[in-house]
């Protein structure tokens, strides 16, 4: 029985001892499962979860073509640890570093020395780049290099594919933020958010099935479409560049402006920047000074002038006047004219034909400058165009009290008034459109990246001539181009073509130096004009007359024409006389 | 508890010595159902572990075909911005003008027509200068030079070439001529056939072309 005792008390033991051991297994299990699982839980996510960013594309400015101007792309930045850089083995042969920088020099187009140069000049950082912005196809052939210390990471860059041609108008984007033009001002149609994702991978790097969560959605940008056609801007920059280094200018614009919805089809600014690589470009020539530079635009703004008092009922086409050699506004003080010196008689029509300083003046004498100034806020200077353009330059009309007795005259002759081209251009759209001036329009609108299009706002037409005065004046400037000295230049074989010439002084500290801005205006076909040229230089050196603007605004107008394929005229001019 | 029940049920018959047996042989016969039940219970749950197994190796192999299909969507929206590039490079304007100045064209500034309704040339046909040939202008200030893509620079030289061949054969060959004015020829060829069998009407409202074969 003793025995029997024994093994019982053994019994109880052993089973003692099993229960201690599953009370602490179960212990144990219900503080890991129970007490500490969230705690535990959260440790072993962060060890095995990764999170990246998913990248969103900005959106790209296009033409009104839909041709891309500005868009993004993928490209790689290669980097390496410099504490891991060494020789490595690859098939068999151990390829020195010397070796592997020349291999990365050699399709990347880096240079091999300055490779070695980043990893030797600091072998204790944990990281550096070896190349920036390496396309996708060269990035493939890095990879087949089987570099172990080579890393490439995904960025996205921002391509301009036409480079130079709209860098005036799409501006670039710097390292974080968009520095200029399109690009700035239309920043929040543009703009792309990237977004961030987890997940959780395995021991192989896999990512776990339905482990991946969202945590921000990538917010691609949107397109902005302009009203730009990079085609004849492209045509339009290479004839600024061709004139404008013939004639040494110091700078040169054009633009084009399609009369009847005031959509501006190019606006160039020569010399411009390739926003692709604007590092060593002066910063001068880096924004759009058809909208920014403001200048006295001189004999081209007489046209306007003359629709003002035509429409004002102070005078018409056939109206007879003599034009005096000299003008004098008060005892001492004359208004010349270019070259004649003697007086003439000439009509209205004339006065513009022979861009007579002293004939406008006793038109202009006729007007009361509170209404000059009124007429000419209304054709827009003064004040920015409808397109507000990122920096754009308002220019100055003076108010009627500071006009004085000189400036009365001046303004009619395009002196005592600054402006930019692209006011000018708007100015002839409206003589060209029956007096009716229709806001330029650059940017048509942002196409969402739900793929809604938002329209920019359209600004109502103003009515600021009649339309009888508009296309009198029209005529008017069609006996320059087919009567003219500079008929053999300008005129375009089959239609008709209106414009005005002019030769401003650059005002200085010291008063009207020698420097001038050239500049021409003109629409086609003249019966019913469908678009606008105006082209400037500025400080022409070989030549400081306005013909020497002439075969540029011919060339621009003729390809124009030819572009669009307008129709040739097919009514014959009824031109108003010029003398009397 | 179903294996408990039969025996409360029989217990009250283990008085019958004779019905003891009868009691087991029944019990015997009972506990095959009862292994039965075990069986398909087992079986079932392991096929419901073992199909759980299945679906969960399946999930997370479509784990890794979407890695890998992932891995090809980047690959070809990569392919698609290369070739995107290309064909921005080659479409842009300057582009352009250098391979039609490489293939001799000027450019000409007289716009002329020829109007349909009564074949009249509208505005001046002048032929343009060789003199304007297709020069491309710098227009940067800065003193960068902008690298040609390899794509474009590869196109050039399939032009240049071209050109060079097309020159050579021109030599040897009489240069085609589309003298479509005079159907008349001498010897009716089959092409100069072709053209007498569909002439284009003179003023009929399409305008006059060549034929191609």
């Amino acid at each position: 029985m003793a025995h029997q005792r024994i093994s019982s008390r053994r019994m109880g033991i052993a089973l003692l001892v099993v229960f201690l051991m599953a009370g602490l297994l179960v212990s144990r299990l219900v503080d890991v499962q129970v007490v500490r699982a969230a705690e535990l839980q959260e440790q072993s996510a962060e060890i095995r979860t990764t999170s990246e960013v998913i990248w969103a594309s900005r959106g790209s400015i296009v033409d009104s073509f839909g041709n891309d101007l500005a868009t993004d792309v993928d490209r790689y930045d290669v980097s390496a640890d410099p504490r891991r850089v060494g020789d490595f083995r690859r098939d068999g042969e151990t390829v020195t570093v010397m070796a592997a920088m020349a291999e990365i020099a050699l399709i990347t187009g880096a240079n091999a020395d300055e490779l070695l140069y980043a990893v030797n000049s600091n072998p204790e950082a944990h990281f550096t780049y070896l190349v920036k912005g390496v396309s996708p196809e060269d990035r493939q052939v890095l990879r087949e290099l089987r570099n172990p210390w080579l890393q490439m990471d995904l960025v996205r860059e921002r391509t301009y594919p036409f480079g130079p041609v709209t860098a005036n108008l799409t501006g670039m984007l710097g390292r974080d933020e968009p520095l200029a033009g399109v690009e700035r001002k239309y920043d929040p149609c543009l703009r792309a958010i990237n977004g961030t994702a987890t997940y959780q991978k395995g021991a192989d790097g896999i990512r776990l099935p339905g482990t991946t969560q969202l945590v921000e959605e990538p917010i691609h940008g949107g397109d902005v479409k302009l009203t730009i056609d990079s085609d004849l801007q492209w045509y339009v920059l290479q004839t600024l560049a061709e004139h404008g280094s013939r004639l040494g200018a110091q700078y040169g614009s054009a633009m084009v402006v399609r009369v009847d919805d005031g959509h501006v089809l190019a606006a160039a600014d020569w010399p411009t920047f390739d926003p692709n690589d604007f590092s060593e470009s002066p910063v001068e020539f880096m924004g759009a000074r058809s909208f920014s530079s403001p200048y006295e635009p001189g004999s081209i703004m007489k046209s306007v002038g003359i629709a003002m008092l035509i429409d004002g009922g102070y005078t018409y086409s056939e109206d007879k006047i003599v034009a005096p050699g000299f003008y004098e506004v008060y005892p001492g003080r004359f208004i010349k004219n270019f070259l004649v010196a003697d007086d003439r008689q000439l009509t209205t029509a004339g006065v513009l034909h022979t861009s007579s300083n002293t004939g406008i003046s006793v038109l202009a004498d006729r007007m009361p400058k509170a209404e000059a100034t009124n007429y000419f806020r209304e054709f827009g200077f003064g004040e920015v165009t409808g397109i507000d353009f990122l920096g754009e330059s308002s220019g100055q009309v003076l108010p009627v009290d500071q006009v004085d007795v000189v400036t009365r005259y001046n303004q009619f002759f395009g002196q005592g008034i600054s402006v930019t081209a692209a006011q000018m251009a708007s100015s002839y759209q409206t003589l060209a459109n029956g007096g009716v001036r229709v806001p330029l329009r650059l940017v048509d609108g942002c196409l969402t990246n739900e793929g809604e299009f938002v329209p920019e706002p359209i600004a109502e037409p103003l009515q600021v001539v009649s339309a009888s005065a508009a296309q009198q004046t029209v005529r008017m400037m069609e006996t320059i181009v087919s009567q003219g000295p500079l008929r053999n230049i300008l005129e375009i074989p089959g239609y008709r073509v209106a414009a005005k010439t002019g030769t401003a002084e650059i005002a200085t500290s010291t008063g009207y130096g020698d420097d001038r801005v050239i500049s021409l205006a003109g629409m086609a076909p003249a019966e019913d004009p469908e678009y606008v040229v105006l082209v400037s230089f500025y400080k022409p050196q070989t030549s400081r007359v306005s013909t020497a603007a002439a075969p540029a605004f011919h060339e621009i107008l003729s390809h124009v024409l030819k572009h669009y394929r307008v129709a040739p005229s097919s009514e014959p001019a009824i031109l108003p006389p010029l003398t009397w | 508890m179903t294996a408990l029940a039969p025996s409360v049920v029989g217990a009250p018959r283990a008085m019958k010595p004779r019905a003891v047996s009868s009691t087991r042989q029944k019990a015997k016969a009972d506990a095959v159902p009862k292994l039965r039940y075990i069986v398909v219970l087992l079986a079932g749950i392991f096929a419901i572990l073992g199909g759980q197994l299945l679906l969960s190796i399946a999930v997370s192999g479509g784990a890794y075909e979407i890695a890998s299909l992932k891995t090809d969507l980047r690959g070809s929206q990569q392919q698609q911005q290369i070739v995107g590039e290309e064909i921005s490079a080659l479409v842009a304007p300057d582009t352009l003008a250098t391979l039609a100045g490489s293939m001799g064209m000027v450019p000409d500034n007289n716009p002329a027509y020829i109007r349909v309704s009564d074949g009249a040339v509208v505005g001046e046909a002048i032929p343009a200068e060789a003199t304007a040939s297709g020069q491309i202008f710098a227009v940067t200030a800065g003193t960068e030079s902008v690298v040609a893509p390899e794509i474009v620079e590869d196109v050039f030289l399939t032009i240049s070439t071209a050109t060079a061949l097309e020159a050579d054969a021109t030599d040897v060959l009489a240069p085609p001529t589309a003298d479509l004015g005079t159907p008349q020829t001498a010897e009716p060829t089959a092409s100069t056939v072709a053209v007498a069998e569909a002439p284009a009407p003179r003023f009929g409202g399409s305008i006059p072309s060549p034929v191609t074969r």
